[in-house]
């Protein structure tokens, strides 16, 4: 396993960016900024982020390290520099004008009071916002929570009886913030070829009806939404000797899936179509899950993708840190921090030609 | 039409169901001229899994593969005839970017891998988007779509409180939507490399590390705190006073995101229909909205933003996530039919005339029609 190291240059070594950090932004906005410049400055940017006196409030914000440090922060800042600027103060505001000048692209929070001078700037404009301009609600209330139910997620997860439910982790500002990194390596692409590139704005409502697509899909093709099935679906999680496992499967794999559980009672033909096995879910799912109640996770996969079906064995946070695939690809890597000591965090998702891009700790607060 | 950051840049593109496929729609968002390679002996699955009816033509009429595919070409090869492979490593020597989500070893065996491929066109930056990524033990398993809700952790997270976890489904397989969002910037930020140096590169996506990689405060948090508690929360986050789903009068579900614990909201929620409970909660400052269906996102056109866009048969498909330049994208062409292109692209890039077209259908090394049912 190589790493990109200091004398390789990495790919977007040639840019500089700018974070604005201003005061009185959603957090959610702030955390969707914050990825995207996170993998700029993985990749190699200069990234400066520029923080109001008293800092990012995401540095406060949880989950904690044991030290009291905040983990959001560490991992959503890597690899930058930070400054600290007034921006409600002429001084402030005229050294950020100074770094717009030799910067190739500024990301902000269309709430941001400084928005209208970031968006005038020579430097590209990538703005986050909550909700797209068509809704014209800048000041309106939000949080990533609210974000899933207007985009239909929320609708997705859960029995359909009963409440839904949001997906783990921070799904709506960070699938923003791939999105925003996406359109600003876009736009660093468009300005290194010399055209004058396309302003960006993201906004984390659209993001997730756009990733919620199947929902406007379905409902456009029948006239009935697709909805969260809960015990009705036909993928179910089971339990299992040492946890839960995800039977998931298509439908050409049925045969597959049949085979290795090994129950004759499976060769019923009301279970050979998937409208069938739907229709008699319950009784399937009798036949299924006895199968899986003494083995271990572990034997499962390996079983079953012996066999050409993708079953998912369900791993915390914690015991990703172990698992085989991970540790092979040094996907989850150590990073020393001068003041915290040996951080374990994801790197980019991604090889380029076999390296991967190992973040440096995030910045302090300048005093 | 203005200048766009891909002009000028050629997509050979086999990319199948969304992971793969949809990254390349999003480098055709961007100007790219996007041409699709598929076969009459493998279909992208969308085009099966989304028939509406078996008629004849059921191949063109998938939903799903229209929302995918809208603003490409399409050609159909057959990538296991050595004569298919050998237009195919014709037409790399063409294209810029190579993007494909195809079980690893697939295109080595065929002779049109990154290391084939590079050989005639050092430029290509070639995208492999997997399941595990292209190394390590568990490099050849296989997933689909909610396997890596499991894998990933995002499920281990996900659930009503204290209760097992949950996967996002076969009506969402969120991991795969989130993929194409990150690997189109690497693949545009190693576009912009290749235009600087002339040389390409080899990227290495894995779908399960997306996936985790959204979970990193919880990954850093976890290796540094073996003892913090983990699970389901229900809606409940760290750090927000109250937040939760409740039923109003109507029978409707509405999301609510609180600084200050309110014991009363539940009531107030159930004695008001669900419009005006949202309306009264957010001029109160309290995030609300409703849980909407894809039924009300449809309608909806203000929410909708740039995210849905109509081709010039009238058909609804996939917009942008984000707006470029103050707009979203008008379809140039729908999602196409099955080898709909062939002749077109093989012609204009490669020459062909009409014996050597000809030829290759006799032989089926070209199509137009499926020779499977199922796949």
């Amino acid at each position: 396993m190589q790493t990109m190291s200091d004398d390789t240059a990495l790919p977007l070594a040639r840019f500089t960016i700018l974070e604005v950090n201003d005061t009185n932004v959603p957090l959610c906005l702030r955390l969707a900024t914050s990825l995207a410049t996170k993998i700029a400055a993985d990749l190699g940017a200069d990234v400066l982020k520029i923080e109001p006196p008293g800092g990012d409030p995401v540095r406060r914000a949880p989950p904690f390290l044991p030290q009291g440090e905040s983990a959001l922060f560490q991992f959503l800042n890597t690899s930058k520099r930070s400054l600290v600027l007034d921006l409600a103060s002429d001084v402030g505001r005229i050294a950020l004008k100074g770094l717009l000048d030799k910067a190739g692209a500024v990301l902000f929070e269309e709430p941001a009071a400084s928005a209208p001078l970031l968006r005038a700037s020579r430097a590209t404009p990538i703005e986050i916002a909550a909700f797209p301009v068509e809704m014209d609600a800048a000041g309106q209330p939000v949080s990533e929570f609210a974000i899933l139910a207007m985009g239909g997620l929320l609708h997705m997860v859960g029995e359909p009886e009963r409440k839904p439910l949001r997906l783990g982790g921070h799904q709506a500002s960070y699938a923003a913030g791939l999105t925003a990194f996406t359109g600003l390596a876009a736009a660093l692409a468009a300005r290194a070829a010399g055209q004058t590139a396309p302003d960006v704005r993201v906004s984390l409502a659209e993001v997730m009806q756009w990733v919620n697509w199947k929902a406007a899909s379905g409902a456009d093709a029948s006239g009935i939404s697709p909805g969260r099935e809960g015990k009705n679906s036909e993928f179910q999680i089971v339990p299992c000797r040492d946890g839960h496992v995800a039977v998931v499967y298509t439908a050409t794999q049925w045969p597959a899936t049949r085979a290795l559980i090994g129950d004759p009672r499976l060769g019923d033909p009301r279970f050979s179509t998937r409208a069938g096995r739907r229709q008699n879910i319950a009784e399937l799912y009798e036949i299924i899950a006895p199968w899986f109640a003494d083995k271990t996770r572990a034997e499962i996969q390996t079983t079953a993708q012996a066999k050409g079906v993708p079953l998912g064995p369900i791993f915390s946070p914690a015991e990703l840190l172990e698992t085989e695939q991970y540790v092979a690809r040094g996907f989850l890597a150590e990073m020393a921090h001068p003041k915290l000591g040996k951080l374990r965090l994801p790197q980019l998702p991604v090889q380029w030609n076999g390296r991967s891009f190992a973040p440096k700790p995030a910045p302090e607060l300048a005093a | 039409m203005s200048a766009r950051p891909l002009d000028s840049i050629r997509v050979l593109d086999f990319g199948l169901l969304t992971a793969g496929a949809n990254t390349s729609a999003m480098l055709a968002d961007l100007g790219a001229d996007v041409i699709k390679i598929e076969s009459g002996a493998y279909l992208d699955p969308f085009r099966v899994v989304g028939k509406p009816d078996n008629d004849d033509g059921w191949w063109n009429r998938s939903p799903q593969f229209r929302f995918t595919n809208r603003n490409k070409r399409g050609l159909a090869l057959n990538l296991k005839d050595p004569e298919g492979q050998r237009v195919i490593r014709e037409l790399a020597g063409h294209c810029d970017v190579v993007v494909e989500n195809f079980r690893r070893g697939v295109l080595d065996r065929a002779g049109l891998g990154y290391n084939d491929l590079s050989a005639i066109n050092p430029r290509l930056v070639f995208a492999a988007i997997s399941s595990q990524g292209d190394t390590g033990p568990e490099r050849m398993n296989v997933s689909f779509g909610s396997t890596l809700d499991a894998t990933s952790g995002i499920a281990s997270l996900t659930g009503y409180e204290g209760e097992e976890p949950r996967i996002s489904g076969m009506d969402v397989n969120y991991p795969d939507q989130i993929v194409s969002l990150f690997a189109t910037g690497i693949v545009i930020t190693a576009v912009m490399e290749a235009r600087h140096t002339g040389k390409g590169a080899f990227l290495d996506f894995s779908q399960r590390e997306v996936a985790s990689f959204t979970l990193g405060e919880e990954i850093l948090v976890a290796a540094a705190d073996p003892a913090r508690p983990n699970g389901r929360r229900g809606n409940r986050e760290e750090g927000v006073a109250q937040q939760d789903a409740y039923r109003c009068k109507d029978g409707r579900w509405i999301a609510l995101t609180l600084d200050k614990p309110d014991a009363g909201l539940e009531a107030l929620c159930a004695s008001h229909d669900s419009a005006a409970a949202v309306s009264a909660l957010l001029a109160r400052g309290i995030a609300a909205a409703i849980c909407n269906d894809g039924n009300d996102l449809l309608r909806n056109t203000a929410l909708q933003g740039v995210t849905l866009v109509r081709d010039e048969r009238g058909g609804l498909v996939k917009g942008l996530p984000y707006r470029l330049g103050g707009k979203g994208i008008s379809i140039e062409r729908p999602g196409p039919d099955l080898g709909q292109h062939t002749s077109e692209v093989l012609r204009e890039l490669l020459g062909y005339d009409d014996a050597q077209l000809k030829k290759l259908a006799e032989a089926g090394v070209t199509s137009t029609t499926p020779a499977v049912g199922e796949v």
